[in-house]
């Protein structure tokens, strides 16, 4: 059963108040056990004690003012039997009253025919017999007969004393005994109350203390920066929802953890890739190249590297597949296939093909780069271009009347990392003074607006030729800006546009 | 990089599976259909034709995972090929070299008779 920590407290503190009530009720019970008892005792045991003493007490009476009246002819001695008869009788009544039971009733029912007898005898023959003036004749019936009733009724009183004498002992016999079990259960419930309020006020506590303490614990591990431990609390209140939230930030603050790590590990990825790209780029006389670069993310998959080999510039942009470190990966074994073939002083041929091998080596069939190479010879002004699977390249050419803008659509080969072979087909353009040559890659084409349209090849001719006018570095950084105003903003791909310039005379 | 589902149609025709997406199939996106292609060759399929009838846009994460799945059927013993009219991919299958010895053909019908035996 789930329950708050309030409903605890307030359950907990309410069985204590429940049991105090018990006790006191438990109390009060017992005290009218034993006030029922004494007052059976008082009100009914001592009063029949009483009843027979007097009845006997009366009898006597009565005999001897029989006896006195007999011998003195006094009359007062007559009324006082007559008031003494009316004594006993009353007495009787006052026994038959109380509904006597069982022994007791026949013992009080032959007091009673005895005393009737001896009163009986008194009227009927003694008082007879002394009005007569026959007093000795008197004197001898109630020394015979009399006595005889008297001692009956002696012997009867005196076996209802003892009725009344056991029933008061058995009253003090039931008195003790209940005073034992108030006693007893006072003690029990008093224990018992007590034991209940101990453990309420011991248990509770500490279970919560514990359960605390298990939070104050994973709490200073967390401080450590160890985010693995478990915290197991059923307790079904607050403390137990709290340590289900504590586990479940640890695997939150973990994730936090993995991704600092991960950002780490990207700005390292990003310094290695940083360092890779051409801090210096080569110039040729009469022919520059401008790179531009945007990263949608700390690492991607674009690159380029620019060589002077005699009076010509050999220039590479590549786009690996993809995004993200597998990108970047990519793009390093490629950079550094071809930086190492170069360094040999190898052609372009062996370079594509090298860096072909190295990337299906390296990179299963789901992966490929595509690369465009291209030489510019600016004293034969000649370009000459290998397409691996690229975009093709645009050319701005000055005119009398403003820029034309073209793509080369030259031979393409196949995309590397994805086939043994290739191709080697070679693109050629003659070049004149003040013409560019941009190389891009996908990121230009593929930048979606809000809608997700296509920024696309079309748009990119038209903006590159509306931008012709500007400087290269700043039609680079103009065209990089109409692509992020069309993205609104939210470029998802690289960005890198390289612009070959032959300087005009 | 989050991972998004796309809606992938799979349909039996004839002795072939034809997988159809729905939507841009781009880095966001792609493992879906690279799990799809997974999926059927755990399952005994070999020869499927992926439709991109439905698929406005593919980057080359979508590219790189259709060659994947070429070369994964054709190690199982089958063949990939696409259906297609969209010019855009269309062109992104000329310039990379995809196209080559890949069946590329406007119906799914047409597509599967380009199946390498």
């Amino acid at each position: 059963m789930r329950l708050s920590l309030r409903q605890k407290l307030v359950g907990g503190f309410g069985t204590l108040l429940v049991l105090i009530v018990l006790l006191g009720w438990v109390t009060l019970s017992l005290f009218g056990s034993l006030r029922t008892v004494q007052r059976r005792v008082f009100d009914t045991a001592l009063p029949r004690l009483v009843a027979v003493d007097e009845i006997i007490r009366s009898f006597t009476a009565q005999s001897a003012a029989i006896r006195g009246y007999l011998i003195s002819t006094d009359v007062s001695l007559l009324e006082q039997y007559r008031t003494e008869v009316e004594t006993a009788i009353e007495f009787e009544a006052l026994l038959l009253e109380r509904d006597p039971r069982g022994n007791e009733r026949e013992l009080l029912e032959n007091l009673i025919e005895a005393g009737e007898e001896f009163q009986d005898l008194i009227d009927t023959d003694v008082l007879p017999l002394a009005e007569q003036g026959q007093r000795s004749q008197a004197f001898r019936v109630l020394g015979q007969e009399g006595n005889v009733l008297i001692s009956r009724i002696e012997l009867l009183g005196e076996q209802l004393r003892l009725v009344q004498d056991r029933v008061v002992a058995d009253a003090e016999n039931t008195l003790r005994s209940r005073q034992s079990q108030v006693l007893l259960t006072l003690a029990l419930v008093i224990v018992g109350t007590f034991t209940a309020g101990l453990l309420l006020a011991i248990l509770l506590p500490r279970r919560l203390a514990r359960n605390l303490d298990a939070l104050v614990r994973a709490a200073r591990g967390i401080e450590r920066g160890d985010f693995n431990q478990r915290i197991e609390i059923h307790s079904g209140d607050e403390v137990e929802e709290l340590a289900v939230r504590f586990n479940a930030m640890q695997r939150g603050l973990k994730r936090l953890q993995q991704l600092a790590l991960q950002d780490r590990e990207l700005e390292i990825a990003a310094t290695i890739q940083r360092n890779l790209l051409q801090r210096s780029i080569p110039e040729s006389e009469g022919l520059h190249v401008v790179p531009i670069q945007r990263q949608a993310n700390l690492v991607g998959g674009d690159w380029y590297d620019i060589e002077r080999s005699g009076r010509c510039l050999s220039v590479i942009i590549g786009d690996a597949s993809g995004k993200g470190i597998a990108a970047a990966l990519m793009a390093t074994v490629t950079l550094s296939s071809i930086r190492a073939e170069r360094g040999m002083g190898a052609g372009p041929k062996r370079i594509i093909d090298r860096a072909n091998k190295a990337l299906l080596d390296a990179t299963e069939s789901d992966s490929f780069t595509t690369v465009l190479l291209v030489n510019v010879d600016p004293e034969s002004r000649v370009a000459r271009w290998f397409n691996m699977g690229h975009h093709a390249p645009f050319l701005l050419r000055p005119r009398v009347d403003g820029v034309e803008g073209t793509y080369l659509e030259g031979p393409s080969n196949r995309a590397l990392g994805w086939f043994e072979d290739p191709g080697h087909e070679e693109g050629v353009v003659e070049l004149q003074p003040g013409d560019r040559i941009v190389l891009f890659t996908d990121g230009f084409l593929e930048a979606k607006d809000p809608d997700g349209q296509l920024f696309g090849e079309d748009r990119l001719a038209e903006a590159l030729v509306k931008l012709a006018p500007l400087d290269a570095a700043n039609l680079g950084e103009q065209m990089v800006g109409e692509v992020e105003r069309f993205a609104a903003g939210k470029l998802d791909d690289d960005l890198t546009m390289l612009i070959v310039e032959l300087e005009a005379p | 990089m989050s991972q998004q589902k796309i809606d992938i149609d799979i349909a039996q025709q004839g002795d072939f599976k034809v997988i159809k997406p729905t939507g841009d199939l781009d880095v966001y996106t792609v493992g879906s259909l690279r799990d799809a292609i997974g999926q059927m060759i755990e399952d005994g399929t070999t020869r499927v034709v992926v439709d991109l009838d439905a698929v406005p846009f593919m980057d080359s994460s979508g590219l790189g995972a259709l060659m994947g799945g070429v070369r994964r059927l054709r190690e199982a013993g089958g063949d990939l090929a696409i259906a297609c009219t969209r010019e855009q991919h269309l062109k992104l299958f000329t310039i990379t070299g995809f196209g080559e010895g890949v069946s590329i053909a406007p119906t799914v019908e047409e597509a599967a008779t380009g199946f390498r035996s």
